[in-house]
């Protein structure tokens, strides 16, 4: 089994047992719910995919030309046509493709040591998800504490404060907030690392079972390669989970003054309840429910985001291998990749919903 | 016999500071809330009479701000309390009953859950338990039954959830509840319910209530006493049956007069003159001149005091000021 | 049931009065009238609007600005910021006949004069290789006079000044400006010409020259033109296609809405710089293909936008009431929805141009957008990236100038949202 297909496992077993569990145990509204939103999820994956295979055969280019270069001869393109499929009709390529995402078998890279894509993806996708994960974690929690408190100090200095704060941090490239990291923690102050994931003389050290260094040396209770990936993951970290936070204090804070206005917010104050608990208990826990669907709507922003936070920081992630397939012109990768991502997208805002599901009773009842 | 008043409202101004300027929505308002009576407040909207309920509690939100006055409520001023001692007051003593029962219960949490949390949040030794229990007793009463305590507000239709405001509002027996427009919502039938269960409540706990209505029909139906407030003045207060009887103030006339009867018939409704001033520059003098059918000189610059008519029964007319009024009325 | 009034709307009828007035006047006046209510949030967008409007005459005119040319070569590379390039001249005292280096020539026979010049450093380098070549030419033309001066090294300045002043040399190549400083010092020496061109007019860069000697202040403002272009033209083209499709959709309803929606809604969802990636991987790096991506991405928020609120205003009894008078479906589409959606269309827009200065710079940072000969800040960004050990100014600059543009459109855009509908943008 390969490491990608593991981690597939790890995340669709349990959203799939959750979503059986869900479906049981809810209402008939609730149900109706689940079905809308998966009937909604794969038609989004299909059109991704077909729009990504469309746009790499219809719009001018020839990938096969490309791949082989200016030296190929027509001989050398034709023989390279018929091994990648690329002399059959338009109609069957797209039917093979199509198949091709349900296998996740994506077949071999048009270049290099042509090897199955899905065995490059393999080593890519932990990466990026040991990227993503914790900086979507700081960017929330930055993001729903942030948006709180500005909107319980409304128009006071904590508020104006957040509110720059989140406009500047929108407004900041990723890429050279990224840079700007290295050049002060690492160059400058020499305190941590700006490239790789782990220091590849410990590397060697690890056993990879997942390929995520973080959950691989814990597992294995290897605290030198622990802190050694910890130690990378940092700047990466912080450059992409303070990008996306701009963004999660600006909708958080928008909701909770909503809330707060809410009738049942001034019955709770006339009942005698402490302001924290109003704030962070009723009006946050209400706010968060629009939250989390315009949270779902963020995984662009930071999966763009974690493409160039991993050029950056030669981060060995989908992104990187993105950009470095497409410098060499193989397009069969770009294509898979970018399938690999719909499917990604498509995971996750599920969760968001099925999360908001179960967080709204009006939804699960 | 007038008993000795549960919460006496003392010269009570309320400004909302607005970028425009200062507006007061409710000037010097002096009135008592007496022991185990139904008072109700009417007024027209705008007039100020919600935001009046809410600063009684000193529940008013910026920029709304209590700019003077004493709120001598069971013996002790509220406006010299700090927050966290007004906040042990709310819920405890004072119990508010809003207007959208739809809207005043947090919809992600259970029903068991709102009143547990208000119970502990008085009485924080209180076990789960214990808060539980009691829930159930008090919801008993109040005509809900235990297993709807599990429900979510969305769940419960509008009287059962209004029922369930009360009970928020007697978890811990509250001696007063300030109900701001509680039938609003409600259907005719629901509302007649209600009205029902806030006269039970009385008797059976000794409750006072505040009750802030503009429908007039709910007050007849159920209040001891009114006040009408009119752009942010108290204009007359006084017995519910005198009041309906004999109105002493135009405006109060007119709102009497504007209520539709059943026995009403060919006769087309009264509707007053103007409307309701703009109170970011209320006229001077008394403030319903401009309206009055029976406006003198003297209503244009003084503004007149609530005096007794009668007994019971005052209002602030100059019509009724048997000395200030004529003179006044003879200088112009 | 018997009532004064419908609802018991307290005080807030105040606060309804002035908004119907503002409500009366047009958007623009509207935006002139704000001021006194919205305080901090109108000044937002006073404050972006000027910068945006700087921004823009920079595009347009970068030339009054720009003291070069974006690809001209104007002196050393990697020049930090205000640092002057070295002008090494020759030095002599005044009364002596040095002028030039060439006139330091002897003939081959006689003593070698001695030069001065300070340890390391690019004066000696600058010395050495001057002379070489001026000897040779001199071999060639066949002259028998020989340029090769003994070169006398010094540890610090004040040595070296103090050398030829006790004339224990004949001359020194220095550093113009390093002399300039310590001049008054020395009134007896005087400064030659420079020995290798340079010229000591070309002061300092304020932000310093990049690998290849290029002005990086220069770059940056020509840069403006390609960011203002790229934004606003990708976001003109999305709205061209959004607005239309999101009109169409709301009003019509039915499969076409849905359908549309399902394809809208999956463009929307999915990373936005990914897709641009696949398309401009596929089109090659050209500005026409990097707009032609961009605004590929955007359509969605457009259609998005305008079909929710072609949806709320459909719903409105003023539609209704035209309806009923026997409206035309164009007409009420043109006449009353449409000019509904302009005010939402202006916000988004100013946020959207921000965006896609964003992506357009990743794009173009990742090697995808534009071609490298371009003044692009994204362009600029991913040269210096290789020199981040050495030279700040290359990476810093141009990320500023990026995060300066896209700060003004968003904070626009915000500022107008914040006044006009706080919910509007959801993302």
């Amino acid at each position: 089994m390969t490491p990608i297909s593991f981690i597939l496992l790890i995340i669709g077993i349990p959203l799939a047992l959750m979503l059986l569990y869900v479906f049981i145990r809810g209402s008939m509204g609730l149900r109706k719910y689940i079905l809308t939103r998966i009937g909604l999820t794969l038609p989004m994956v299909f059109i991704l995919a077909s729009l990504v295979f469309f746009i790499m055969r219809v719009l001018p280019g020839d990938p096969v030309r490309s791949a082989l270069g200016p030296r190929g001869t027509a001989e050398q393109a034709e023989h390279m046509r018929q091994a990648l499929g690329l002399d059959k009709p338009l109609i069957v390529q797209y039917g093979i493709f199509l198949k091709d995402i349900i296998t996740l078998n994506f077949g071999n890279s048009m270049v290099g040591g042509h090897r199955p894509i899905i065995d490059e993806m393999s080593e890519r996708f932990p990466a990026t998800l040991e990227l993503i994960v914790p900086a979507s974690i700081l960017a929330l929690a930055i993001g729903i504490i942030g948006g709180a408190l500005a909107a319980s100090r409304r128009k006071a200095a904590a508020d104006y404060f957040l509110r720059v704060y989140s406009v500047v941090i929108y407004s900041l490239p990723i890429f050279w907030f990224g840079l700007m990291l290295q050049l002060l923690f690492g160059i400058q102050l020499k305190l941590l690392p700006v490239a790789g994931r782990i220091d590849p003389i410990i590397r060697t050290t690890l056993e990879p079972v997942t390929n995520m260094y973080l959950i691989d040396s814990l597992i294995s209770g290897n605290w030198p390669a622990l802190g050694s990936a910890v130690s990378h993951l940092i700047l990466p970290t912080i450059t992409l989970g303070l990008v996306l936070s701009g963004v999660f204090v600006r909708m958080t804070r928008i909701n909770v003054i909503e809330t707060l206005q809410a009738d049942y917010i001034a019955a709770a104050r006339a009942r005698g309840i402490r302001e924290k608990v109003v704030v962070y208990g009723h009006a946050l826990k209400n706010a968060m429910i629009p939250v989390i669907t315009l949270i779902g709507l963020q995984v662009a922003i930071l999966l763009a985001g974690a493409v160039l936070t991993e050029t950056i920081f030669n981060w060995p992630g989908m992104g990187g291998y993105l950009v470095q397939r497409i410098s060499a012109r193989d397009y069969t990768a770009v294509q898979s990749v970018i399938a690999m991502f719909a499917l990604l997208v498509a995971l996750i805002s599920l969760t968001v919903d099925l999360i908001y599901s179960l967080l709204d009773p009006r939804v699960r009842y | 016999m007038p008993a000795e008043p549960l919460f006496s409202i003392r010269n009570l101004t309320v400004e909302y500071a607005t970028r425009a300027g200062a507006v007061k929505a409710a000037e010097d308002v002096s009135f008592d809330i007496r022991r185990e009576e139904i008072l109700g407040l009417v007024g027209e909207s705008g007039c100020g009479k919600s935001t009046l309920g809410k600063a009684l509690m000193r529940l008013h939100r910026t920029p709304a701000r209590i700019t003077g006055g004493e709120l001598l409520f069971d013996g002790r001023d509220l406006m010299k309390l700090t927050e966290d001692e007004m906040r042990a007051v709310r819920g405890a003593e004072i119990g508010m009953v809003f207007q959208d029962p739809m809207t005043s219960l947090n919809p992600v949490q259970r029903i068991i859950e709102h009143l547990t949390e208000t119970v502990r949040a008085h009485e924080p030794r209180t076990t789960d338990q214990e808060a539980r229990e009691r829930a159930a007793v008090l919801a008993e009463k109040l005509g809900i039954r235990s297993e709807r305590l599990k429900e979510y507000p969305h769940q419960m239709s509008g009287g059962m959830r209004q029922r369930v405001m009360i009970s928020l509002a007697l978890a811990l027996r509250a001696k007063l509840v300030i109900a701001d427009e509680p039938t609003t919502s409600l259907d005719v039938i629901v509302e007649a319910k209600f009205l029902d269960l806030l006269r039970e409540l009385r008797r059976e706990f000794g409750l006072t209530i505040l009750l802030i209505t503009h429908n007039i029909g709910v007050v007849a139906e159920i209040a001891d006493r009114v006040a009408v407030m009119y752009a942010a003045r108290l204009v007359e207060i006084g017995d519910v049956q005198d009041i309906f009887a004999s109105p002493k103030h135009p405006y109060t006339q007119g709102l009497l007069r504007s209520v539709p009867n059943i026995q009403l018939d060919g006769e087309s409704l009264y509707k007053m003159e103007g409307m309701p001033p703009n109170l970011l520059h209320p006229p001077r003098g008394c403030r319903f001149h401009p309206r009055c059918p029976f406006a003198m000189e003297i209503c244009r610059d003084y503004s007149p005091e609530l005096q007794a008519v009668d007994g019971d029964h005052f209002t602030a007319c100059w019509l009724y000021h048997k000395t200030t009024g004529k003179e006044g009325a003879k200088n112009g | 049931m018997p009532s004064i009034d419908e609802n018991g709307i307290e005080i807030k009828q105040k606060t309804e009065a002035w908004k119907s007035d503002l409500q009366r006047v047009g958007f623009v006046r509207r935006l002139f009238m704000a001021r006194k209510w919205y305080g901090a949030d109108w000044w937002f967008v006073a404050i972006s609007a000027v910068m945006v409007a700087g921004f823009i005459f920079i595009a347009l005119f970068p030339g009054l600005l720009a003291p070069y040319a974006s690809d001209e070569i104007v002196g050393t590379s990697f020049l930090s910021p205000g640092a002057y390039p070295v002008v090494p001249v020759l030095l002599a005292r005044s009364e002596s006949s040095a002028q030039t280096l060439l006139d330091l020539a002897v003939p081959e026979d006689s003593e070698r004069p001695v030069v001065g010049v300070l340890m390391g450093g690019p004066t000696a380098t600058a010395l050495r290789e001057r002379a070489q070549e001026l000897d040779n030419q001199l071999v060639s033309q066949g002259s028998d006079l020989r340029l090769r001066p003994r070169i006398e090294r010094y540890a610090t300045m004040e040595e070296l000044l103090e050398a030829v002043d006790a004339g224990e040399v004949h001359a020194a190549v220095v550093d113009l400006h390093e002399f300039e400083k310590l001049a008054a010092n020395y009134p007896d020496l005087r400064a030659g010409d420079s020995i290798t061109g340079e010229t000591a007019a070309a002061g300092g860069f304020i932000m310093g020259t990049n690998e290849i000697g290029q002005d990086v202040f220069s770059r940056l403002i020509w840069g403006t033109r390609i960011a203002i272009i790229v934004g606003f033209s990708s976001s003109i083209i999305s709205l061209l296609f959004g607005l239309p499709l999101g009109l169409l959709a709301g009003y019509l309803g039915g499969t076409f809405d849905r359908l549309l929606s399902l394809l809208m809604d999956s463009l929307y969802a999915f990373p936005g710089l990914i897709l641009a990636i696949a398309i401009t991987a596929v089109l090659g790096p050209s500005m026409y293909n990097v707009i032609i991506a961009i605004s590929v991405l955007y359509v969605p928020t457009y259609y998005r936008i305008v079909r929710g609120q072609t949806l709320a205003v459909k719903e409105e009894v003023y539609i209704e009431a035209a309806r009923s008078i026997g409206a035309r479906r164009w007409e009420i589409l043109w006449r009353y929805i449409y000019p509904n959606v302009i005010p939402s269309i202006a916000i988004i827009f100013s946020v959207n141009v921000a965006d896609a200065i964003l992506t357009g710079a990743g794009l173009s940072f990742l090697g995808l957008g534009m071609p490298p000969t371009i003044a692009d800040w994204g362009i600029d960004l991913a040269r210096g990236q290789r020199f981040i050990q050495t030279a700040w100014w290359l990476i810093t600059y141009p990320g500023l100038a990026i995060m300066l543009v896209v700060l003004a459109f968003t904070m626009m855009g915000e500022g107008l949202m914040e006044i006009y509908n706080p919910k509007l943008r959801e993302r």
